[in-house]
């Protein structure tokens, strides 16, 4: 049980191609910046695409990189320059790295043994950790005979045999195929529940870390985004890089150009005659001819009845029915504009439908920064 | 940013660059000793070629330079001959190992037949055996079928140590081009040979040219065979060597000369080799 | 444009039956796709239809003429591989331009340059011509393999798992992209997925591929209302439908089903005259998760169980509820929050469940089954 500080922390590597007279370029920073705090039992995920910096944060805490500056702690101990081992702290990679010749009671055990520790309080510990993974009636087996998502349990019951203060997970479930991913995202909730280590995990699927984490910290180019609860990024996203990294069909991002009306402003698009009225709550932010990011879920967009005429009819260019939904889009200038719904509709092609946003959730974004643009 | 945090991100960088330096340095001098003992035959066999016999078993570095082996060796004797001879020989010997050994590969790297692995092992098997174990049936075969001292028998004998070494080379780069590349040339209304011309022959150019040059080598350097099997008519250049070994006198500076520009194909051809080693040209080409 | 029949077509690799007398009819101009999950023989089935692979057994029509014998170049196919199999050599525009230079397909420098330029804009590739593909990330390489096919005018797309290695964001406006074009291509196409979003928004009809036999022939609606059995109707929707064991029996001559745990309903007659014609003796019954509504107080007619898995995913939140004897998926709107193991409440929506026969594992019936599957625009 532990909590982690992160504090400025700053990496860089060190340029690999070396010269000896020219002055060696350096490399951007692989993170930057980076301030975030664990909370004792929680369970943090740490969200990017690829290239962002969320795996050399996983592996500055782990102690398997040098951080290059910043503070980092667990509870009141500086972990800068202690050892991996001394850290108290599990890690499973993606890739299970398992003793193939011995079978996963010997694998898990093997940590322990090293330090010879007595058998039977070995054995304990690792009837307990195989309970909570899942894996108590795999112990004799080799890694050999089992499944990926079977060996995905037995590398974080190995991680967690030490009992450890944090638990790092780095891409757990990418090897696995939808089903057993599914069913391994299940037993690492429950086992978190259950003993409530603090957790950090690395992922670069939205879905996993919304699914998993207690708050999500979202990154891009080595600097943190946000971080908040699941439902905080995905309905109060601070700017367009996690509007439209978060959900699933994602979130509509349209240039749009503000026009005074009558009694308000009117968002409009260029080469499209939609006109979709501005939400009152920004009336003191907006003026008109001002070019903005329109931020609108596919969910939040609807379908206006026959009897609130607030917009122009406009063509469905897409309409698909997946079963669980119905996917509609339209095109505003080149972009498509999507909107997602339960209901039980049918359109062809070309046939004209009104829309209109749920004001609540229809969010601005400044055009050059991306930063959003708050009521 | 923070410039308290860049200063303190950079402190550690300078003692780094000391320790850069020294170990560029130290790299260095160990690759230029290497660089030494390595060509030091060649330099040897340079320094020799502009001695005169009296000063030849001198060890120092100490002598009056003469170029009276070049005249001797390159004036009035058929030194040229021999060694267009062996062009003829070597380049034949390459061209014909090309022509019979890129199919060959492809065949083995592309299609599963019954003891496909067993015979590409016995093609490889042929530069195990040393050529003194078959050179006397060799002869005698070629004495009665009429190929002794031809340059066809030489270029069919040359193939047991050049074939071999181009089929595994070129097998191992046909077997990196994954099938769906052919089969999308297929669609995209190609024919066979276009494929295999414009396609595969790309794909496979730096193992087909490295492997190509190293045959080459090969063949040029052959002793056994072109001293067993040619006479008058084909004479190789390592054979020609030979002739300035008398039976009463040997005279050192004019091997020295016969071998030094003997090498020259292949110092040229090794310059080439070294570009068309870099692999890494069909990466990307498919998923992964 | 070409019909394309397959005709009894086995394709065996060593002793491994890739395909097993598959036949398929596919009409000019359909969008045709072959779904199902990893080593199902879709792929095989696509190269069968190329001609860069050979079947065995069976016969390949296009237009109603046999093509066994012809070579893919005549075929006049263009396909785009899983693997992308980009000409690691040639750049990406050489790539785009490679069929049209070919004798076959010859065009003026002028037209390829028109035809590439047309494409790649729809790819969003055409920043990139000057570069290898080894330059390129997967995603890009996939769009320009995507783009090699179609800058010609084939009889037939072949299309390999086209927006497999894109990431989510990218795969969802490429799916729109090509549903949109797909009216603009007048040609018939043949498109292979395992992604059942692809599948249902893209098809003109499906087919349901496993272990080389079709196991279902039909309409997008058709596989996700009508499954052929719990295989198919496992493999469309997310979550994943519940299937449950349930016990039928008939009471005061009404059919009652029950699935435990204290769930038990009136099966509708339709229903109840289908089951008893198919004659099962055991059945099992199939509802999905957005059939199932909860609450956290209870209340006459819901049932009790606490929550094993909750799962917040964005616009939806997906509960699994562990009943007396069985868990259920239920889907849930973004802003309920619950901890594990805290207590929950269900009821179905019993007019939605499919029944299916518990030995077969074959589709029996539904409720309103000719209604749901010709809704059409009101």
């Amino acid at each position: 049980m532990a909590v982690l500080k992160l504090e400025h922390i700053y990496k860089r590597y060190d340029n690999s191609e070396k010269k000896l007279f020219k002055k060696a370029k350096k490399n951007d920073f692989a993170v930057k910046d980076l301030s975030f705090e664990c909370k004792d039992g929680e369970f943090i995920g740490i969200l990017g695409p690829s290239g962002c910096g969320k795996s050399t944060t996983l592996r500055m805490i782990a102690g398997l990189e040098q951080i290059t500056a910043g503070d980092m702690y667990i509870g009141d101990t500086r972990i800068n320059d202690l050892l991996p081992k001394d850290r108290n702290i599990g890690l499973a990679f993606e890739d299970y790295a398992l003793y193939p010749p011995l079978t996963v009671y010997d694998n898990l055990a093997f940590n322990m043994r090293a330090k010879n520790i007595p058998e039977s309080e070995i054995k304990e510990a690792v009837e307990r950790v195989a309970g909570l993974m899942k894996v108590d009636d795999l112990l004799e087996m080799k890694p050999l005979g089992l499944s990926g998502g079977q060996k995905q349990r037995v590398n974080i019951a190995r991680a967690l045999v030490r009992r450890p203060g944090l638990l790092l997970l780095d891409e757990p479930l990418s090897h696995l195929d939808g089903k057993m991913r599914q069913q391994l995202r299940y037993e690492i909730k429950r086992m978190h529940h259950e003993i409530k280590c603090t957790t950090i995990i690395v992922t670069h699927d939205q879905m996993e870390a919304m699914s998993l984490a207690d708050r999500i910290a979202i990154m891009d180019f080595g600097c943190l985004q946000q971080i908040g609860t699941p439902l905080e990024v995905y309905d109060d996203p601070v700017n367009v890089f996690v509007a439209g990294f978060i959900g699933e069909p994602p979130m509509n991002l349209l240039r749009s150009a503000i026009k005074a009306v009558a009694g308000g402003y009117m968002f409009t698009f260029e080469g499209s005659e939609l006109h979709v009225p501005v939400p009152e709550r920004y009336n003191h932010v907006v003026k008109d001819g001002m070019a903005v990011t329109l931020g609108v879920r596919p969910v939040d967009v609807l379908i206006a009845g026959e009897n609130e005429p607030s917009g122009t009819p406009i063509p469905v260019a897409i309409y698909e029915d997946l079963g669980d939904e119905r996917r509609i889009s339209v095109r505003v200038g080149e972009n498509l504009l999507n909107l997602t719904t339960t209901d039980q509709v049918f359109y062809e092609a070309g046939d004209k439908i009104t829309l209109r946003f749920n004001a609540d959730k229809t969010h601005l974004f400044d055009i050059e920064t991306g930063n959003r643009i708050r009521e | 940013m923070d410039t308290k945090e860049l200063a303190k991100a950079q402190s550690g960088v300078k003692y780094k660059k000391l320790g850069h330096c020294l170990g560029f340095i130290g790299s260095n001098l160990a690759l230029i000793v290497f660089a030494i003992f390595a060509l030091f035959p060649i330099i040897w066999m340079v320094t020799c070629s502009f001695k005169s016999d009296a000063e030849m078993y001198n060890t120092v570095f100490r002598f009056t330079p003469t170029m009276a082996n070049y005249h001797a060796v390159l004036i009035g004797t058929d030194y040229f001959k021999a060694f267009l001879q062996n062009i003829v020989v070597a380049g034949g010997a390459v061209l014909l190992t090309v022509v019979a050994g890129v199919p060959a590969a492809y065949g083995l790297a592309r299609y599963n037949f019954k003891n496909k692995e067993d015979m590409a092992f016995t093609i490889l098997s042929f530069k195990f055996a040393p050529e003194i174990l078959v050179i006397l049936p060799v002869f005698l075969i070629f004495q009665k079928i009429g190929l002794y001292d031809t340059y066809f028998g030489l270029i069919w004998v040359y193939q047991l140590i050049t074939m071999p070494l181009l089929i595994w080379v070129v097998r191992g780069y046909f077997e990196d081009v994954s099938v769906e590349i052919e089969q999308a040339a297929q669609l995209d209304g190609y024919r066979w040979y276009e494929i295999f011309f414009k396609i595969l022959v790309p794909l496979v150019k730096p193992g087909l040219v490295s492997s190509a040059l190293l045959a080459f080598i090969y063949a040029w350097n052959s002793f056994t065979f072109p001293l067993i099997l040619s006479g008058f008519n084909v004479q190789t250049i390592t054979i020609t060597s030979l002739r300035y070994i008398a039976s009463d006198s040997v005279h050192y500076g004019q091997v020295a000369v016969a071998a030094t520009i003997a090498i020259l194909p292949e110092i040229i051809a090794c310059l080439f080799i070294q570009k068309h080693l870099v692999r890494g040209l069909s990466f990307g080409a498919v998923k992964g | 444009m070409a019909r394309i029949e397959l005709e009894g077509v086995t394709r065996q690799y060593d002793r491994v039956k890739a395909i097993d007398r598959l036949s398929l009819d596919i009409a000019d101009n359909e969008f045709f796709v072959l779904f199902g999950p990893a080593g199902a023989g879709k792929t095989t089935t696509l190269k069968c239809i190329a001609g860069v692979e050979f079947p065995q057994e069976g016969l390949v029509k296009i237009d109603g003429k046999i093509v066994n014998l012809i070579e893919p170049q005549d075929r006049n196919v263009s396909m785009v591989f899983e693997n992308y199999a980009l000409y690691p050599h040639l750049s990406v525009y050489d790539n785009m331009a490679f069929p049209l230079r070919s004798k076959l397909y010859k065009k003026s420098e002028a037209e390829i340059k028109e035809a590439i330029d047309k494409i790649s804009k729809l790819m969003r590739i055409d920043a990139y011509y000057e570069r290898k593909p080894s330059q390129l990330s997967n995603g890009q390489r996939q769009r320009v393999a995507i783009g090699r096919c179609l800058v010609r005018n084939p009889n037939v797309f072949l299309m390999d798992e086209p927006l497999a290695h894109l990431d989510a964001k990218l795969k969802h406006t490429m799916r729109s992209e090509l549903k949109e074009m797909q009216s603009a291509f007048n040609t018939t196409t043949i498109y292979v997925t395992h992604d059942y979003m692809e599948a249902m928004s893209l098809a003109d009809r499906i087919a349901v591929l496993d272990k080389g036999h079709i196991r279902q022939l039909g309409t997008a609606r058709e596989m996700y209302y009508t499954p052929g059995s719990e295989f198919v109707a496992k493999l469309f929707g997310e979550p994943e439908i519940n299937i449950v064991p349930a016990e039928y029996r008939v009471e005061n001559g009404k059919g009652i089903a029950s699935v435990g745990s204290g769930i038990s309903w009136e099966v509708p007659d339709d229903v109840r005259a289908d089951i008893e014609k198919s004659g099962a003796k055991k059945i099992d019954v199939g509802v999905r998760g957005n059939d199932i509504s909860f609450s956290f107080e209870g209340g006459e007619g819901w049932v009790g169980g606490t929550i094993y898995a909750f799962e917040p995913i964005g616009n939806k939140t997906i509960i699994t509820a562990q009943l007396e004897n069985a868990q259920y998926r239920i889907v849930a709107p973004n802003d309920v929050h619950a901890s594990l193991d805290s207590a929950i409440y269900i009821k179905m929506n019993f007019d939605n469940v499919l029944y299916f026969n518990a030995e077969t594992e074959q589709f029996i019936t539904r409720h309103n089954r000719e209604e749901i599957l010709s809704l059409k625009k009101a």
